[in-house]
């Protein structure tokens, strides 16, 4: 039998060596992605058959239409073939940080803006710079410059909303109250001007019995949307831009008097039970159902629904939150919409830039208009739209808010836990089990930890 | 309990092995080294090596993309400072009551009641009594959100019974005060049955005697149980525990699947954090270190109910 | 054992066992018949009824909605190669460990005992990486890979358990002839062990098979069986009867495989449980 020392000596030694080779900075070395040169000429190269893997998390009637463009972009060129990966928002969002620096990752993607996401894909330099194939497709004068500041970042990442330009979309998002006509008028109300006015017609269906706003938060991300534009009336637009995009690091503050007052109405309307009894449970998708089948006078949400209550109809309508004060601004969460991205690690870049061209032009948002998709291109034409109908509603409002410059970006764009920690703080907000100040406290702590960190 | 015959199959490999402290047996043969190479490679590969890289990324802060920093101990301290941590593990000790505590004392006591008689049909008894924690998590667990829906089983109980205002508006799995409980009684669904079965079997080996010899005694019911029939089922107690108690350390897939953490963060545990971090908001150095304490705490825990089991035993 | 047992201890043993059954498969044979309600977020199985009508074109939609098509190939597939590659490795090692003494035989056993207590969530974040540097990331390879060299620490536990019970003469005979190692283990010990490597084999696939956080980590497109119903449950959370299918259609093999081989099943899980 050997001696104990011995074999003691040969496993340290083991453990050691193993610790050794184990041992070394985790993550590779970072090369900044550099935009490939300008085409000569725009469209894909006929060099052979290309498979472009497309991911995204399109669903509904967005869906199709994207299966329709897919096959007519193949059908122009043939000699590609798309390979469409589909799944849906949360998935995407886990799956893409990591799936995209791999091997054998996906050439085209759906990258959400702000640092969680498309912030972290730059710093690793896994995407790449838009700017030349904008140059050669003209994208940079098709639409404003906000449209383009949500998707640039400097190079290596440490900036947002000045840079390089690393996702484009000519379709926009906006957040909004659409109501239910017929039981606004026979509940005897108007239109709210002020947000007061706003509170009195919950107030009023509440009296009558009926659930003043549909609301279902079991997927978490809803309450961003009810918190933020309420926050959006209260707190001035660039102090928000300003926050979310972090350009004044730690100098700005969530913890705000305003921020607090928004935090304080958004709990104080869910105790007074303006909200659909057992909101914090339920599903988004069974809210948009109830709420076309006339349960609930209002619903807080965004633009992408149109499709499921029908963009023709006149039984829906939607306006902006309206401000405070009489006159104010009109002022709403929303902006440019999924971005298409292309993953540094593509083979087929000029393949994968055609593609995006062909996903934002004029013919892709004539289709998608009808599901509520806002174009946002310059001479997109919305003539066709026939007034007093829902879809024109909630293009109008866009325009409305544009104009006032008035688009506040989503806010859990603003550090790469902000999604985590303002969907389970506003959980609890409208559960009553923290009070405004602590809401405002939680997320400012997960603000500053994260200004503090950036170099 | 989780996730199945797994974790069952293991505890019990690591009980039988506690009471066997023995040499390795058969002649000095060095071809061994070539039977048992191909295992250990594949092992040391994928399960020893990883580990000492996923100790050495905890001592990093790490996006997961772009270089690490060095930070030491950190990741380690963020435990007495994170709300979101000590939380998670809050509840996997809050989980233990359903899903160890609870599964063993009703075992126990349904072992007790039942008589010590031949069971005809005892197969389908064992069965139906395993499928529970046999059949795949993810299934059961789809299963039980069907069940805590707010017009399942459950809710339409209470309200046929004119309980109806038990019924949480947010349901059972959307309310804060209730969502972990209720994932906590899936999880002594899933063990009961388990327990049951193993205690019957521990029970019927206690030899007759030492029952005859209580009563003559003149033990009641009770004074048996505590006399005859919990010492002698000290072994399946010990392996059922560290099995259990393992096994509700380790949950993830029932979290993901009935709650994602929620609501707010009420049912969040250790692994559900551990795949947060390394996916959705890059902290990995974060996510490694969690891994980690999440062994050594495995390890002690074993090594601590063993080591009171055996202490009992010598008593 | 007491033999004079009475009809009225008999009538409660049975009594109890079945209530106890009941409870357990209740929520089974439940999410089975809401799997038959008419599918859309309206049907409110309460689990106390019939089904107004008898659905059975869930299990169709679900099928293909929930992609099961891909999902069973990619379990199956994983399966039928972990399963032998497992059982196999864990034989060889086991036998080693079993009949022959060699220098840190001892340090390697207690090694692999080791892997009976590391939880995956340790090893999870290096592995990713470095099955994703490897180029393995959502190929079968991936998980067949991982999910083998986890097994084998308890294959090999097992099945030196098995072959230590082998009689001693057993080895004598065979040695007194003078065959090798390896016909030894082939000709004689592996049939004397069959029924530990048939409850091996059973256990193996069904920790293969019921496998959801390896996938969730590892795969995107060769998603498995069980992470395939947890993507479609989260997409169709209001359509509880079609999810209710999906699960079914997930439980039906592992049933099967259950019933067939429950002795096999309880033995792996009772034995060295149950003193004695």
């Amino acid at each position: 039998m050997v001696a104990p020392p011995a074999r003691v000596r040969i496993a340290l030694a083991v453990v050691a060596v193993a610790l050794v080779g184990a041992a070394c900075t985790p993550g590779g070395s970072v090369t900044q992605a550099t935009a490939p040169p300008k085409p000569a000429v725009t469209g894909v190269p006929d060099t052979g058959p290309i498979t472009l893997t497309v991911w995204d998390q399109e669903t509904g009637q967005v869906s199709k239409i994207w299966d329709q463009l897919n096959a007519e972009f193949e059908a122009k060129y043939p000699n590609v073939t798309i390979k469409r990966v589909n799944r849906d928002f949360g998935e995407l969002k886990s799956l893409l940080r990591l799936a995209i620096s791999s091997p054998n990752g996906p050439d085209v993607v759906e990258a959400n803006q702000g640092w969680p996401d498309m912030g972290a894909l730059v710093k690793g330099g896994l995407l790449l710079p838009l700017n030349n194939y904008a140059d050669a497709y003209g994208w940079t004068n098709r639409v404003s410059q906000n449209v383009l500041a949500v998707s640039s970042w400097s190079p290596d990442g440490k900036n947002f909303g000045t840079g390089n330009l690393y996702g484009y979309t000519t379709m926009g998002e906006i957040i909004g109250v659409y109501y239910n006509k017929q039981m606004l008028s026979d509940l005897g109300l108007e239109l709210p001007t002020t947000l007061p006015e706003f509170e009195q017609d919950l107030e009023a269906a509440k009296q009558a019995g009926q659930v003043p706003i549909q609301f279902a938060n079991g997927d978490a991300f809803p309450g961003i949307h009810e918190y933020a534009i309420v926050q959006d009336q209260l707190a001035s637009t660039d102090y928000l831009t300003s926050l979310i995009f972090g350009t004044q690091r730690d100098q700005l503050s969530f913890d705000t008097p305003e921020n607090v007052q928004a935090a304080a109405t958004l709990q104080d309307w869910a105790n007074k039970g303006y909200f659909t009894p057992g909101f914090g449970g339920a599903g988004y998708d069974s809210a948009v159902a109830d709420f076309g089948k006339g349960q609930g006078l209002f619903m807080i949400t965004g633009n992408w629904i149109v499709a499921n209550l029908g963009a023709s109809s006149t039984d829906f309508g939607f306006f902006l939150l309206p401000p405070q004060q009489q006159g104010g601004p009109a002022v709403s969460t929303g902006g440019a919409g999924f971005p298409l991205s292309i993953a540094a690690g593509t083979e087929h870049a000029d393949a994968a830039a055609a593609y995006i061209d062909w996903m934002t032009s004029d013919h892709a948002s004539d289709l998608l208009l009808n599901t509520g998709q806002i174009p946002l291109h310059t001479g997109a034409s919305t003539a066709a739209l026939q007034q007093g109908t829902l879809l024109a509603d909630v293009v109008n409002a866009t325009a409305t808010a544009t104009a006032d410059n008035g688009v506040v970006p989503y806010e859990d764009w603003a550090t790469p836990t902000f999604y985590d920690t303002m969907t389970a703080a506003i959980q609890e907000l409208m559960a009553n089990r923290i009070s405004p100040e602590e809401f405002t406290t939680r997320i400012q702590s997960d603000y500053s930890d994260f200004q503090s960190s950036r170099t | 309990m989780d996730p199945g015959p797994q974790v069952a199959t293991r505890a019990a490999a690591l009980g039988s092995l506690r009471r066997r402290p023995e040499r390795l047996p058969g002649e000095a043969r060095r071809i061994g080294y070539l039977y048992v190479a191909p295992a250990f490679i594949l092992y040391a590969a994928f399960n020893l090596l990883p580990l000492f890289q996923g100790i050495n990324i905890s001592f990093y802060n790490w996006d997961g993309i772009t270089p690490g920093t060095w930070v030491g101990l950190d990741n380690y301290t963020e435990f007495f400072t994170d709300p979101t941590i000590l939380a998670g593990y809050t509840h996997v000790l809050i989980l233990m009551i359903f899903y160890a505590f609870l599964p063993i004392v009703i075992g126990l006591f349904l072992a007790a009641l039942i008589s010590r008689i031949r069971i005809r049909g005892l197969t389908v008894f064992r069965i139906l009594l395993f499928l529970p924690l046999v059949i795949t998590d993810v299934v059961t667990a789809v299963a039980w959100t069907w069940v805590y829906d707010i017009n399942g089983p459950i809710s339409t109980a209470l309200r046929a019974i004119g309980l109806g205002r038990l019924v949480p508006a947010q349901g059972w799995l959307g309310d804060f005060n209730t969502a972990l409980p209720a994932v906590g009684v899936f999880g002594l669904w899933g063990g009961f049955g388990f327990c049951l079965i193993l205690f019957l079997a521990g029970v019927m080996k206690i030899p007759a005697s030492l029952y005859e010899a209580a009563r003559v005694d003149g033990a009641n019911a009770i004074r048996e149980f505590f006399a005859v029939t919990l010492p002698g089922l000290r072994y399946e107690l010990q392996v059922v525990l560290v099995l259990s108690v393992i096994g509700t350390l380790d949950t993830f897939d029932e979290i993901y699947v009935m709650t994602g953490g929620g609501p707010g963060t009420a049912t969040s545990v250790p692994a559900y954090l551990v795949w947060r971090r390394l996916f959705q908001t890059g902290q990995v150095g974060s996510a490694a270190a969690l891994g980690i304490v999440l062994m050594l705490i495995i390890f002690a825990v074993t090594w601590a109910i063993n080591r009171a089991m055996e202490r009992g035993n010598e008593a | 054992m007491n033999t004079t047992a009475s009809r009225a201890q008999v009538a409660f043993n049975y009594a109890l066992l079945t209530l106890c059954s009941i409870i357990a498969i209740y929520p089974l044979i439940g999410v089975a018949l809401a799997s038959l309600y008419p599918p859309g977020p309206d049907s409110a199985p309460s689990g106390f009824g019939l089904p107004p009508t008898f659905a059975w074109h869930n299990y169709v939609t679900a099928w293909e909605q929930g992609k099961f098509a891909t999902s069973f190939t990619t379990s199956l597939i994983v399966a039928f190669v972990m399963v032998p590659a497992s059982v196999l490795l864990s034989i060889l090692g086991g036998y080693a460990f079993a009949t022959m003494r060699f220098w840190g035989s001892t340090v390697l056993f207690y090694l692999f005992i080791l892997g009976l207590i590391i939880p995956t969530e340790a090893t999870i974040v290096p592995l990713y990486y470095d099955v994703r540097a490897m180029g393995l990331l959502d190929t079968y390879w991936a998980l067949i890979i991982l999910e083998v060299s986890g097994e084998v620490a308890f294959g090999i536990f097992w099945m030196r358990a098995a072959f230590l019970s082998a009689p001693p003469s057993l080895l004598e005979a065979a040695r007194i002839d003078g065959s090798s190692s390896w016909t030894t283990l082939w000709r004689i010990m592996v049939p004397f062990a069959k029924p530990a490597i048939l409850t091996l084999t059973v256990l193996t696939f069904a920790d293969s098979w019921n496998e959801f956080f390896l996938a969730l980590v590892f795969t995107v497109n060769k998603f498995t069986a069980p992470a395939g119903l947890a993507s479609f449950s989260g997409r169709y959370t209001t359509d509880i009867a079609l999810v209710s299918a999906g699960a079914v259609i997930v439980a039906i093999p592992i049933l099967i495989v259950f019933i067939i081989f429950q002795r096999e099943f309880m033995r792996g899980m009772l034995t060295g449980a149950v003193k004695g």
